[in-house]
């Protein structure tokens, strides 16, 4: 009973409590092991945001515990077999694109919105990532994340001089790492919204709820609550 | 219910220390930093092939695993440099350490050898994984 209190706690710790749970059936009887990620499709008028993403989203993943493809290789490669409109890629057969690389699964990324509004003293970016994975070998989606953000550089120190030293150094040359990386973290945490351990990973097959719980019998007692276990 | 408190609050801080703060799995080394810089600035080819070659070395030499993409990456940055037997030997490296990659680095040693085939060392068959940049 206190294992199941203290594992509870720890999952409040770090979930956030929000988010509503997600069906992960598809993806662990999918059980992928190693993940290709295509060019990003980009929604928005910054015309550099796609590739500037793509460079953000190998570590998180591999982090997770997959093995992931080399992202500028695959994208080099797919240039020349004349893929290189991502939108194209989007749209190729998910099975057909994994059986290129021997991929298990593949993870297409939109960059729906992307935008920068510069206020008097703070640099205001509004931003929204879908991430949607596919499975290789039946092309069924596996998992899908939608993360929307609002960023404000006013957030720092230094007063009022740094504040718009900040936001005119965004205009002029925003650095978008930082911010990718934040979606990324949140968007791939598990638990919370993202993927479960991977074979690399130690808690591989350990982090996952059980049975029970992915197909909810209502006659069994579930776990308590992290709210319950806080009480 | 006070020592509930209690062990929750103990889980949480354990939560915080070992669930949340991520201890990486592989010494990145500026990976995705070298490839952020690659698209910004792409005529900085030098820049780019030498970070990451770094990030091999790096963790190479502290016994780190060298992170997964970062072999086939390198020996991709190397094939563009027209440095073709280097590059095969780095595809081999990423097989040989990522099972999951063997189908696409069969492919690419393949690839590197159909067109550079006056090459006389381009042949896979000489690419033990082994032998040093």
């Amino acid at each position: 009973m206190k294992r199941i209190l203290v594992l509870a706690a720890i999952a409040a710790a770090c979930v956030r409590p929000t988010r509503p749970p997600k069906d992960y059936s598809k993806l662990v009887s999918a059980n992928p092991r190693s993940i290709l990620v295509v060019p990003v499709v980009n929604k928005t008028v910054e015309v550099n945001a796609a590739d500037y993403f793509l460079s953000t989203v190998s570590v998180p993943l591999a982090e997770r515990g997959y093995y992931v493809f080399p992202v500028n290789a695959v994208k080099r490669m797919l240039e020349d077999d004349g893929l290189s409109d991502a939108a194209l890629v989007h749209g190729t057969d998910p099975t057909r694109l994994c059986a290129l690389f021997g991929a298990d699964a593949v993870l297409f990324v939109t960059i729906e919105q992307w935008t920068a509004k510069f206020v008097l003293l703070s640099t205001e970016v509004t931003v929204e990532f879908e991430y949607v994975l596919k499975d290789g070998h039946t092309g069924e989606e596996l998992w899908k994340e939608r993360q929307v953000g609002v960023y404000a550089s006013d957030s720092g120190g230094g007063g009022l001089v740094g504040a718009i030293a900040a936001a005119i150094a965004t205009k002029a040359s925003p650095n978008y790492m930082p911010l990718a990386r934040q979606a990324n973290a949140q968007a791939l945490g598990y638990p919370g919204p993202g993927l479960p351990a991977g074979p690399y990973r130690p808690d591989y097959r350990k982090d996952l709820p059980s049975p029970d719980v992915a197909t909810p019998a209502p006659h069994q007692a579930s776990a308590p609550t992290p709210t319950e276990a806080s009480k | 219910m006070r020592s509930l408190a209690r062990i929750g609050a103990v889980a949480f801080l354990a939560g915080a220390g070992l669930g949340c703060v991520p201890k990486t799995l592989y010494p990145w080394g500026g990976y995705d930093d070298a490839l952020y810089r690659h698209y910004k600035n792409p005529q900085d080819r030098d820049e780019f092939v030498a970070k990451l070659g770094g990030v091999i070395d790096e963790a190479e030499q502290t016994g780190g695993v060298v992170p997964p993409g970062c072999y086939a990456e390198y020996g991709w940055a190397l094939y563009e440099e027209g440095r073709a037997n280097d590059a095969v030997a780095y595809f081999a490296k990423e097989g040989k350490q990522w099972p999951e990659s063997r189908p696409f680095m069969e492919k690419l040693i393949k690839n590197v050898a159909r067109v550079r085939p006056a090459a006389p060392t381009a042949v896979p068959a000489s690419s033990t994984g082994e032998e040093k940049k």
